[in-house]
């Protein structure tokens, strides 16, 4: 086992992860852990843009951008956080821009912007011109010039380091403060325990517990369930985002920049259908509102296809140089992977499990929370697995590559700062590597004969079932009864590569391990939300309940005297500023 | 995963190619094992499996870790051609397993897979990557600028934004340089890869650093080594003319404009 | 279940893994140095000019020595030595003898650079290339200059 030390450790290569290290490492000698290869991160299959309000293309301000963000986040959202977000948002992209991120231009030569669900002038009056993007691969760009910039700076990178455990001195309900993290490293099997001043979470998603989704087979959320294990709240679990435009079965992304495009979603009739539930923005509405009425659209039986189970993305109308020039991406994909031409035929597309607004609870400046209020010293969260919350109940598209620009610079600046000014490192456990080394090696010597793939693939099946769009609390109980049993069924998982070099078998024994307790989570926290609001659709509470439930849900792991594992919800206020909760209408 | 779902019958799409009938065919994937905890040489392993032939070779891999042999070890993430994990040699040529599919590929015929080459491999299809991304680092990819920066953005016209959009979709997947004969033999050479991030940085009007990376691919690992055998065009996942890029680099050194 | 089948008894496993074999000449931190010359870009550039002189040079040589006058028959020491006479001959032919040398070594030592994967044979085979060439120009150029048709 090896012992590293370094003022500040990142664990994560995405966006954020990246956007902090060009930060920190200016500040502080800084380590990047990534379980894969920095430019493999799923940044870079965002698509669509990133919002600031630059009113490059017609009149905008940062004002509207925060009362959109708010709104969109059916007033769950922290609206001082989603203030700062709207605010930097500007300096953001401008500071990519300097960077070197190629972003298409208007005529006169700068920054060219679009329209993107929910993102709207004056308080709703009508869609904005607000994304500023990159053809349709602005995650790529930022990933590539993030990574570009990590070159620039010399940030210390360790590839394929998987985090596994996160050291805190002190207990749950007491002081805590990081002491660094346990490591596991692909190519050789060794332990590597990082001692740090400060460590932030930048890890992304955990959207692999849903079968039809754009997550990336890594997106695992190992940092969610790192913190979680270590008795650290998690936020507003049961707010996943379904994006509107998966492709049909397999869930891969088709941006919204399509319909800000023009692209129409048409059910079998060929009907414009989003008339019907957003009168005004129409196809640009709220990416809850749109995955709702698709999937109403296949209930009443308007769907397409013989099994009648998607909807349409409708392009024919658009002339090809357009899609050449904006989309040239999504029309690729719909090339390769369905055999279809967008110029002339419509795109299958259903709904597809996309981004998880909750998180590890942080404040605006990153710093990680341990309960409502005290924060853990050290220890930082920036990007999808934290939860600020600036997306409330439902992200607006275009508001998360902003997310991790704002909130991953200011984790970056905040923990560098931290560690610089903290003389010490934090002592280590006794024996740091002991859950990990026990973790792994129970898994690895195990003969128990169940196998990964199948709890997988059933944990998938029962989240896809009963706890996507529409949930119900005898779905809900379902899925929990469903991945009680595959959680006593992984105890007794084993694997087949027994090696120590690349053991991805064990990996994916671990990962499935960090799905399960997370699913466990959300559908928990779901169930106690007895209401619906964003991106969490209660069949049986079909409105939304400003009254009980205008509260962040904040759920813990609690260990009793017997080792048993139990789930204990919390909640914490929303911090209300300038907009009083409205009913959310498009 | 997705190996496991039966699809439905034709629809309405069947004209336009989308649904096939629920029909799996029996595919057998040869593929390059190697694991130097078990031997020092590579051997090649059948595997037989019924997949529907509009899986990707990526979701047959997938299958066989998952439901036949769980030591067999291969990169993957996103998927669907974005992150760049999975190059891989397949039935001969350099492509991503996620963007291949089995139907493609002449699937009566067992399907070869095996490691990119000109690399180190590590475990079966895992090659290192480190050599790759040292070239990469080695052409200073990133905007270089000097004086003050502005307040606002730096202005380019959008006829200059198109002049390095082609170059601007590479993903890193060392697909085109692995397909390089030249680098094949001789790793000291910079490929494609790098000279493509070269490429995009030194026509990118923004910049002021293409003096200094021309020079670096001045040198005698640089573009001059190319042969112009257009396997890297061939190989690129993103559709990168990469050979012209490259020739379009060797005219900036020889007439010095850019 | 699965594993490879090898038929090696040599023991390798998790603590004593096989011995990692790189690539020839893998690309590290330190190499390959930077020299900063144009040399490559100059062989480039000559590369392609030669080629096409010597296609002028080449097709009129043989133009005149297979084709014209009644071909090949015609082709005797008092043909040579009275093309010799003139320096315009003279030049021509030196010319052609310098540029295919030159094309064809630069050429084979590109082929020496792509194939030849340990730095030491690349340095022989170069080295051989360098002294055949070396030897032919010195006496094609000998020839075309010392040549004296009343021979003896």
């Amino acid at each position: 086992m090896q012992i590293h030390k370094y003022d500040t450790v990142i664990v994560g290569a995405g966006g954020a992860g990246m956007r902090a290290a060009i930060e920190a490492t200016k500040r502080s000698r800084t380590a990047v852990l990534t379980k894969l290869y920095p430019t493999r991160s799923h940044t870079g299959a965002a698509q669509g843009g990133m919002a600031a309000a630059l009113a490059n293309v017609e009149e905008d301000n940062w004002e509207w951008h925060t009362f959109d963000t708010v709104k969109g986040g059916d007033y769950l959202v922290d609206q001082d956080a989603a203030e700062i977000l709207a605010k930097e948002a500007i300096d953001s992209v401008l500071d990519l821009e300097k960077m070197g991120l190629p972003f298409n231009r208007t005529p006169d030569g700068t920054i060219d912007q679009r329209r993107f669900g929910g993102h709207t002038r004056n308080h709703g009056e009508a869609a904005v011109r607000r994304s500023c993007y990159a053809a349709d691969r602005t995650g790529h760009m930022i990933l590539q010039t993030l990574y570009q910039n990590c070159v620039k700076e010399g940030v210390e990178f360790f590839n394929e380091f998987y985090v596994l455990d996160l050291l805190l001195t002190g207990a749950p309900g007491g002081r805590r403060r990081s002491a660094g993290v346990v490591a596991y490293e692909l190519a050789t099997g060794e332990l590597h325990i990082f001692r740090a001043k400060a460590v932030i979470f930048a890890s992304g998603g955990n959207g692999k517990f849903y079968k039809v989704t754009s997550n990336a087979h890594t997106l695992t959320g190992d940092g969610q369930a790192a913190a979680w294990r270590r008795g650290l709240p998690l936020e507003d679990m049961e707010f996943f985002q379904f994006h509107p435009t998966g492709i049909w079965k397999m869930g891969i992304l088709l941006t919204e920049g399509a319909r800000g495009e023009g692209g129409i979603l048409r059910n079998k009739d060929g009907e414009r259908f989003m008339e019907k539930y957003a009168p005004t923005i129409k196809d640009l509405a709220p990416r809850d509102m749109v995955s709702r009425s698709i999937y109403t659209e296949i209930r009443e039986g308007r769907g397409c296809g013989p099994d009648a189970d998607h909807v349409y993305l409708d392009l024919t109308h658009l002339p090809p140089e357009q899609l050449d020039a904006k989309l040239p991406d999504i029309t690729e994909f719909a090339r390769t992977y369905l055999g279809i031409e967008p110029y002339t035929d419509p795109i299958p597309i259903q709904p597809t499990a996309h981004y998880a607004m909750g998180g590890i609870p942080t404040t605006v400046r990153g710093e990680v929370l341990a309960d409502n209020t005290e924060v853990v010293e050290g220890l930082y969260a920036a990007g999808e697995v934290a939860c600020v919350s600036v997306h409330g109940a439902n992200r607006l598209g275009t508001n998360s590559l902003l997310d991790i620009n704002v909130f991953g610079r200011r984790a970056g600046i905040a923990a560098a700062e931290y560690a610089s000014a903290t003389p010490d490192f934090a002592e280590l456990p006794e024996t740091p590597g002991t859950f990990v080394t026990e973790t792994l090696t129970r898994l690895r010597d195990s003969e128990g004969g169940e196998r990964v793939a199948d709890i997988r693939r059933e944990l998938q099946e029962t989240m896809d079932k009963n706890a996507m769009v529409f949930r119900t609390e005898q779905t809900l109980k379902e899925a929990l009864e469903d991945i009680g049993a595959l959680r006593r069924r992984y105890r007794n998982v084993s694997v087949q590569d027994k090696g120590r070099r690349f053991n991805t078998d064990l990996l994916e024994a671990f990962e499935l391990g960090n799905l399960l307790e997370l699913a466990e989570v959300l559908v928990v926290s779901a169930l106690a939300r007895k209401e619906s609001r964003g991106g969490h659709y209660r069949e049986d509470y079909p409105n939304r309940d400003d009254v009980n439930f205008m509260r962040h849900t904040m759920a813990y792991r609690e260990v009793d005297a017997d080792g048993n594992e139990s789930i204990r919800l919390d909640y914490k206020p929303v911090t209300q500023t300038r907009y009083q909760p409205m009913e959310r209408k498009y | 995963m997705s190996s496991t779902l039966t699809k439905p019958g034709p629809g309405p799409e069947a004209a336009a190619g989308t649904s096939a009938a629920a029909h799996k065919i029996t595919a057998t994937f040869r593929i390059r094992r190697y694991d130097p905890e078990v031997s020092d040489k590579a051997v090649w392993q059948d595997f037989t499996i019924e997949i529907d032939p509009k899986e990707r070779v990526l979701d047959a891999l997938h299958q066989i870790k998952w439901d036949v042999d769980g030591t067999l070890t291969f990169r993957r993430s996103c998927a669907h051609g974005i992150c760049g994990s999975d190059a891989m040699r397949i039935n001969g040529r350099n492509r991503l397993a996620c963007k291949t599919l089995i139907k493609d590929l002449s699937p009566e015929k067992p399907i070869t897979v095996e490691p990119i080459k000109g690399m180190t491999v590590l475990k079966d299809l895992i090659v290192d990557m480190e050599p790759f991304f040292q070239a990469y680092r080695d052409v200073m990819p990133f905007l270089i600028t000097t004086g003050n920066e502005p307040t606002r953005e730096r202005r380019q016209s959008a006829a200059d934004r198109e002049r390095f959009d082609d170059t601007t979709k590479c993903i890193l997947c060392a697909a085109c340089t692995s397909s390089c004969p030249v680098f094949w033999n001789d790793g000291q050479y910079f490929g494609p890869a790098a000279i493509v991030n070269a490429h995009r940085f030194i026509f990118d009007s923004r910049d002021e650093g293409g003096e200094q990376r021309l020079e670096i691919l001045n040198d005698k690992d640089g573009v001059w080594r190319c042969r112009t055998t257009f396997n890297c065009t061939d190989a690129c996942p993103r559709g990168i003319e990469v050979t012209k890029a490259i020739q379009e680099v060797k005219k900036a050194l020889i007439t010095r404009r850019f | 279940m699965s594993t490879l089948i090898t038929d090696d008894t040599q023991g390798f496993g998790p603590d004593n893994p096989a011995p990692r074999i790189d690539p020839p000449r893998a690309r590290t931190r330190r190499s390959p140095r930077a020299t900063r010359t144009n040399y490559e870009m100059y062989a480039w550039v000559f590369m392609r000019l030669s080629g096409i002189l010597l296609v002028v040079l080449v097709l009129g040589h043989l133009l005149i020595q297979l084709v014209l006058d009644g071909g090949v028959s015609k082709v005797s020491f008092a043909f040579v030595a009275g093309r010799w006479a003139s320096p315009f001959w003279q030049v021509w032919d030196l010319l052609m003898l310098w540029l295919a040398m030159l094309h064809g070594t630069t050429g084979l030592r590109t082929i020496i650079n792509d194939y030849a994967q340990r730095d030491g044979t690349r340095f022989w085979l170069k080295m051989l290339l360098y002294t055949a060439a070396a030897f032919t120009i010195v006496l094609g150029t000998l020839v075309i200059f010392t040549f004296d048709p009343n021979i003896r």
